[in-house]
């Protein structure tokens, strides 16, 4: 199944958030461990398998604000919390969902945005920014066009104006910039070989303690649709 | 890169062997007659064939009234005639034979009602009859060494070796006499573009590369049309030929004026920040920073990295070495050899750091070859800063207390500028590393002047030197990166 052709076919102008990161999984980007559930008992289930803490989050290609309805449950730490954090996401929601998202809690507090848009006159153009609720003051977020290499994603990399938060940080392990390379390369290639994607936006993608780099959120936006 | 120059679409463009011009005449004030007196004043020596439906003699050069008429087929037509008659002429000269053509004729798809479909008629008539172009909406095009100049102004500038693309019309020519006055050369090629319809920026990257008078190149962006041809071409050229762009489309009144300039659509000013990085290409914050960086690069070999040593009599130190921190240059300490062999020259009480405030030299003509002699030899360092100061008086005095009779004077201190100046620029090349030079004396000056025509780049000022030493860094950074990667960016 190719969620992007699922997409394009039943005239969607987006992807969930699930089905964003299953395509961005398949390019090599890394994202949040997680399971597309249905009731509390799967839920309790895929916590089992994934491991607390946990998140849960309503999974639906129809929202693209989901921190703005109040409805993300973070820091679920058993079975009994699970469960009650899914009835408390049912009872907000009252429009159709995918389902829920039963997702790996990733820690850190260095965020960063990653994305690419179309340009008439570049094509496609890969982001990287700063992320975080400072993100619209502070993203600084620095370009390139696609196709470029890991060597010119490091330069871009080393464009970023707060670049010291990809250092040893108050006792947080340096990032991991070469996965950093490899999802700005990917995002570029991906961008390129799929005219149907018109943005994508990851955002957070959380710099962890121990330095790896993961898509906490994401969206992928067809092309030709109007935000 | 281009092997061979004659295979580019502006090899006639920029060097015919022979010229129609349509829309000169004998009224003085018309467009048409500039761009011909321009091309007479500045001594271009090709065939020039003016088209003029009544005029038997343009400028006293005898006149044909019809492209069909023509004794021959001239390697490029230039038109400068009303809009409305442009497309026409233009099928003339494609019936006539003529493959090149610079339309400087404005009206087209920068200015609203008919204009993008008039640009749309000419487009389809170059296609038909193979002819390339710049234009419609621009000043022609400037070639130094060939002393052919078809833009409105006559120029004075010696052969220089700055190549030029710009996007707004007239910008050119604005800064035929600035040039000259600030580094005592003109462009080795210079081409103005408009509306780009056929030619574009791309091309021009991929001319000026290959162009041997060019030793660095200027580009003036509002917008860049083909992006990915135009990285492309960025790509291949800056791995050998440094190349820096000012782009004014960025910020928001930027965009509306270029929008109504040129007719473009300027992209956001931190993507273009992107794309000249993977370019190779050096952004300058301004026309003449753009010409500092452009001056310095083609006049120096690139820094094998940011170390710099600045040599300086006092007053200047402070300033320069300021400029150097916030250019990202480093200045380490002299070395313990430096030191030893700088003791011969400096008096005993001087404190010998880096900037080297020299105060005053036991002999004040080591300050042109000993000196800095020393401090291109020293190994901590990449590169060196000198402010100059010296006058003619400074040397007539000297002359005067060792006893030189009067009369001699003027011509031993020709003399002994031109030697001093000479033995400057031998040091530069003999290093290896780059040496700037900067001033607040100008070209009046004779040792700046000197400095300058043997190839020592001086700069206006401390700041402008560090930032066009920041940019020399800059690309060899940029240049070894290129390098590095696996593949083109093409796709």
């Amino acid at each position: 199944m190719d969620p992007i052709k699922t997409a394009v076919d039943s005239g969607w102008t987006s992807l969930s958030e699930y089905s964003s990161k299953q395509v961005l999984g398949t390019w090599d980007i890394p994202v949040t461990r997680e399971v597309l559930v249905q009731d509390s008992e799967e839920a309790v289930a895929a916590a089992e398998k994934i491991g607390y803490p946990l998140v849960l989050k309503p999974c639906s290609r129809d929202l693209m604000h989901k921190s703005e309805l109040n409805c993300i449950e973070l820091g679920l730490s058993g079975p009994e919390a699970v469960i009650q954090a899914f009835g408390r996401i049912r009872e907000k929601i009252n429009t159709p969902l995918e389902g829920i998202l039963v997702q790996e809690m990733v820690a850190g507090n260095r965020e960063l945005v990653a994305g690419l848009s179309r340009d008439p006159q570049f094509g496609v153009c890969v982001m990287l920014g700063f992320g975080g609720v400072m993100a619209e003051v502070v993203a600084e977020p620095v370009f390139r066009v696609a196709p470029f290499d890991e060597n010119e994603a490091m330069d871009m990399i080393r464009d970023l104006k707060y670049r010291a938060m990809l250092d040893a940080f108050r006792g947080q392990a340096p990032a991991d910039v070469e996965i950093l390379c490899r999802i700005l390369v990917s995002l570029g290639s991906l961008g390129l070989e799929r005219p149907e994607i018109g943005e994508i936006d990851i955002n957070p993608l959380i710099i962890s303690p121990d330095g790896t780099v993961k898509a906490v959120d994401a969206l992928i936006i067809l092309e030709g649709v109007q935000r | 890169m281009m092997s061979d120059i004659s295979k580019s679409p502006l090899y006639q463009i920029a060097r015919p062997e022979s010229i129609a011009i349509f829309g000169a005449s004998n009224n003085f004030s018309s467009m048409g007659t500039s761009v011909l007196n321009a091309i007479l004043t500045d001594g271009y020596e090709g065939r020039i064939f003016p088209v003029h439906p009544k005029e038997k003699r343009v400028l006293n050069i005898g006149a044909y009234s019809r492209a069909g008429d023509l004794p021959e087929v001239p390697d490029l037509a230039i038109i400068v005639l009303p809009t409305k008659i442009v497309a026409e002429t233009l099928r003339a000269c494609g019936e006539k034979g003529i493959r090149r053509a610079i339309i400087v004729t404005a009206g087209f798809s920068e200015v609203g009602g008919e204009g993008p479909a008039r640009q749309e008629e000419i487009k389809a008539i170059a296609r038909k009859y193979n002819i390339r172009f710049t234009g419609p909406n621009c000043i022609g095009v400037v070639n130094s060494q060939m002393k052919f100049n078809a833009t409105f102004l006559s120029s004075t500038c010696r052969p220089g070796f700055i190549g030029m693309a710009s996007q707004s019309g007239s910008f050119i020519t604005q800064m035929f006499d600035y040039l000259e006055a600030r580094f005592g050369q003109g462009f080795s090629t210079g081409f103005s573009l408009g509306n780009e319809a056929d030619i574009d920026m791309a091309d021009c990257i991929r001319y000026l590369g290959a162009c041997p008078d060019t030793r660095a190149i200027a580009l003036y962006i509002e917008s860049i049309r083909r992006g990915r041809e135009f990285i492309e071409a960025a790509r291949e050229v800056s791995l050998t030929k440094p190349i820096v762009a000012f782009y004014v489309g960025g910020s928001e009144t930027g965009k509306r004026a270029c929008l109504s300039h040129t007719g473009a659509l300027a992209g956001p000013d931190r993507l273009y920040d992107g794309v000249f990085k993977q370019s190779g290409i050096i952004r300058a914050r301004s026309v003449e920073e753009m010409f500092d960086f452009c001056y310095a690069l083609g006049s120096c070999p690139l820094p094998k990295g940011k170390r710099a040593l600045i040599q300086t009599h006092s007053g200047g130190p402070g300033a320069a070495a300021d400029a150097c921190g916030r250019s990202g240059i480093e200045l380490p300490a002299l070395s313990s050899a430096t030191l030893e062999k700088l003791r011969a020259y400096v008096p005993h009480t001087a404190s010998v750091k880096n900037p080297v405030d020299l105060t005053f030299t036991k002999n004040p003509l080591d300050y042109f070859k000993a000196i800095p002699e020393i401090l291109l030899e020293d190994e901590g360092a990449d590169s060196l800063l000198v402010y100059f100061l010296a006058t003619e008086a400074m040397v007539n005095r000297a002359l005067e207390s060792l006893g030189v009779p009067e009369a001699e004077i003027d011509a031993q201190v020709k003399t002994i500028i031109e030697d001093q100046c000479t033995s400057v620029a031998a040091l530069m090349a003999s290093h290896g590393k780059p040496m700037l030079g900067f001033s607040f004396l100008n070209r009046q000056n004779p040792f700046i002047a000197g400095l300058q025509d043997n190839g020592v780049p001086v700069l206006a000022s401390p700041e402008r030197a560090a930032r066009a030493l920041g940019a020399l860094v800059e690309c060899s950074r940029l240049r070894e990166k290129l390098a590095r990667s696996k593949r083109p960016a093409s796709v």
